[in-house]
């Protein structure tokens, strides 16, 4: 071969990987939306129907999002293109930078609080008060939630998902040691007591990212107002109504009453052999009881676990909302907004409730489990303080230390002081910075 | 392009001896093959270093532009008391990876090289290195957790110990995740000192048993010294291999409880993936860059030294 021909084959060999490395994706606009109304990208043309690109990091969901996508394209000719992620870091990271790209996330679920809130100081999600605004005035949102997702004034995102935390236990176990649902703590203790002399474990405990569960339990069970003055950085960790609570878990764990935090086994597989008698989770993850074949009412059942002060005029309820978005910037928006205003409605509501199996946000969904019907109005009662999940409540960055801090804490039980002080530490270097 | 067009025109070997990289059209066409190689080199490991080590003097979330923060990340970064503990868990695991796996790998090939059906006895050795790290950290999570398949083991035979805490004490945690990782990393260690063992002259060897050495004796003076140079490949790259641990440890403890198991890795990807705080991270992944580096190059060094000293 000759030496000009070495070289022309070398030049488009080079020119070739230059131009595939350097290419970007500026002229695949018609390839994003799937017919979701992207073409043109302007406000002006919004489709009627299609397809709208949806991410989430909760993949194990799939089925649930398929079913409801389903009812969607009945109804109002869109339905999802699903992308779940089961490691929620890589998701993070992957929002994060598919807002560089010209592939923003039409349609994404994300976290509540700083989270979210990091997200809007960018102008990264679009804003939805018009759709807060009728969905309250018409009663397919409770206005309690509303706080949940405004920053300025303004309202972001709307709930995919309203969960409330509440104590699932085995009904055979129970039977099985002649027990009954507690109406007070001292109920509680009493059943925890009993179980822990035979050598079952009452509660489920883990030491990896639900590891706030019982502080938040006991904290907001006690003194609900100093869990929300630590969400808002006016209480220290270090105050004596934060160190009794952990002093009361620590004695909770001494006592024999919880599992053990280092079991990789799943926590409904637990529940579900009777290894431990009680989990303490959201109402989310009655699916997660379903599809192990267990009967609510049958197998397990719920209660709402009672304030550990009694003194208190209303039970405390930690309730978690998960939001669905849409990106500022993407070329559907207007249908990914169109989208919501359908999502909030009843219709949509009930399919999602009857896919996932969990409580509504909206209260006129019908709910097939009575359970979950009747702590949805329980929720919405006075009797009840709706209060944020720890997770969603804190600030990310003290977030992080506090699930180390109480993870190293229910492995090794001891003196609760030195892991407050490090929370703190990091609560006071955050909210120096704001 | 005229000029080089010029070039490829002149007669092939005109511009031999004119400079110091031969004929010019011969260079422009080495450049041009070389090129793409470079291109992905520089695209996919240089530019990408350049800014973690960017981002690593700045503030940044993963959102909107970096802002500078000059040593902010370095200060934070040394004055935080889970690097000291992350620097004591890598220690133990370039320490733990040197003894056990490359130990047990030339133990293992010692014993087998010789023997008749030598490489048999080898393969099931060789069997983990086919799955990955994950995988690795999966099976051993279900033997090492709480009431796992090893406390049910000890239980079943009587043996104490069986309610050892084994993923959840430290640093018993990181002592029993470099077993796991030695489990996978045995048998590829002992097929190079296999190829190492089979490459050394027999005549030293025959010489050496003529004059009555054996065992120990014929491997402390004539096996071991003559395997120097494949040691100090295995040794080398177990160092850097060790330095990077991550996938066992983050399947297996993700670094807890309470980071009493965090290895610099994953230090690194805690600080950038799960808090969001690049910066940091980029400061943790320089860090790491550089303790690697001078590991790796100190130790070949005095290697090299030694053996020119020899």
């Amino acid at each position: 071969m000759k030496t000009s021909t070495k070289f022309a084959i070398a030049s488009v060999a080079a020119g070739a990987l230059l131009l595939t490395a350097c290419g970007d994706d500026s002229d695949d606009d018609g390839d994003n939306t799937s017919g979701g109304g992207g073409a043109g990208g302007g406000e002006e043309s919004v489709e009627s129907s299609g397809t709208l690109s949806f991410y989430t990091d909760k993949a194990a969901w799939e089925p649930q999002f398929d079913r409801v996508s389903e009812v969607s394209e009945d109804e109002i000719g869109f339905d999802l293109d699903f992308t779940g992620y089961s490691d929620s870091d890589a998701y993070t990271a992957f929002i994060k930078q598919s807002f560089r790209t010209d592939e923003k996330p039409t349609l994404f679920t994300w976290h509540t609080g700083d989270k979210l809130g990091e997200l809007v100081d960018e102008g990264l999600v679009a804003p939805t008060s018009e759709i807060w605004s009728e969905a309250i005035s018409n009663g397919d949102i409770p206005a309690d939630l509303e706080q949940y997702y405004t920053y300025d004034g303004e309202q972001y995102c709307v709930p995919l998902h309203v969960s409330y935390w509440v104590m699932y236990y085995n009904t055979h176990v129970f039977d099985e040691h002649g027990l009954q649902p507690p109406q007070t703590w001292d109920d509680l203790i009493n059943i925890a007591d009993t179980l822990a002399a035979e050598g079952v474990p009452a509660f489920y405990q883990t030491n990896i990212l639900f590891s706030f569960v019982w502080f938040q339990t006991l904290l907001a069970g006690s003194d609900p107002d100093l869990y929300e003055a630590l969400a808002t950085g006016e209480a220290s960790y270090t105050d004596p109504g934060v160190v009794a609570a952990m002093e009361q878990w620590r004695e909770m764990m001494e006592a024999g009453y919880f599992s053990d935090p280092g079991a990789a086994d799943d926590p409904q597989v637990l529940l579900n052999n009777g290894d431990v008698a009680m989990l303490n989770f959201g109402t989310f993850f009655t699916g997660a009881l379903n599809e192990l074949g267990m009967v609510s009412g049958e197998d397990y059942d719920l209660f709402v676990i009672p304030n550990v002060d009694p003194s208190l005029e209303q039970t405390s309820l930690i309730v978690e909302s998960g939001p669905l978005c849409a990106a500022e910037e993407a070329d559907d928006r207007a249908e990914a907004l169109n989208y919501f205003d359908w999502w909030v409605t009843a219709d949509a509501q009930s399919a999602w409730a009857d896919a996932r199996g969990d409580v509504s946000f909206n209260p006129g969904a019908e709910v097939n489990d009575e359970r979950l019907a009747d702590l949805g109005e329980q929720a919405g009662s006075d009797d009840v303080r709706l209060i944020e999940r720890y997770f969603e409540a804190t600030p990310p960055s003290v977030l992080t230390v506090a699930l180390d801090e109480f993870g190293a804490f229910v492995t090794n039980p001891g003196d609760p002081m030195p892991h407050l002080e490090a929370i703190q530490a990091e609560a006071e270097a955050h909210w120096a910075n704001q | 392009m005229t000029a080089t067009f010029a070039q490829q025109e002149a007669p092939a070997g005109t511009g031999r001896g004119s400079g110091s990289g031969g004929p010019r059209p011969y260079r422009w066409s080495a450049w041009g093959f070389t090129a793409p190689g470079v291109l992905i080199v520089a695209v996919l490991l240089y530019l990408p270093f350049l800014w973690t080590t960017f981002l690593s003097f700045t503030r940044y979330n993963g959102l909107g532009s970096p802002e500078w923060a000059g040593l902010d990340n370095y200060q934070a970064m040394f004055s935080d008391p889970a690097l000291l503990t992350s620097l004591r868990n890598t220690a133990l695991w370039v320490a733990g990876t040197i003894i056990v796996p490359v130990g047990f790998g030339l133990l293992i090939a010692v014993l087998t090289y010789n023997m008749r059906f030598g490489a048999w006895f080898r393969l099931p050795f060789l069997i983990p290195y086919a799955i990955s790290g994950v995988a690795v950290g999966v099976i051993w999570s279900f033997i090492l957790q709480s009431g796992g398949a090893l406390s049910q083991a000890l239980d079943t035979v009587g043996v104490p110990g069986a309610d050892s805490r084994w993923l959840l004490d430290a640093p018993l945690n990181t002592f029993v995740m470099i077993l796991a990782a030695a489990w996978q990393a045995s048998g590829v260690n002992a097929l190079l000192f296999v190829i190492g063992l089979q490459s050394i002259p027999k005549e030293p060897v025959e010489a050496a048993r003529v004059d009555g050495a054996s065992g120990w004796r014929l491997f402390r003076s004539i096996l071991w010294p003559m395997l120097r140079p494949l040691t100090t490949v295995v040794v080398g790259l177990s160092i850097v291999a060790s330095l990077k641990t991550f996938d066992v440890v983050w399947v297996m403890t993700q670094g807890g409880p309470g980071r009493s198991s965090e290895t610099l890795a994953i230090t690194m990807y805690r600080e950038t993936f799960v808090d969001s705080r690049y910066g940091l991270g980029g400061a943790v992944s320089v860090f790491l860059t550089v303790v690697t580096l001078t590991a790796s190059i100190a130790y070949l060094r005095r290697q090299l030294s030694e053996r020119k000293a020899l």
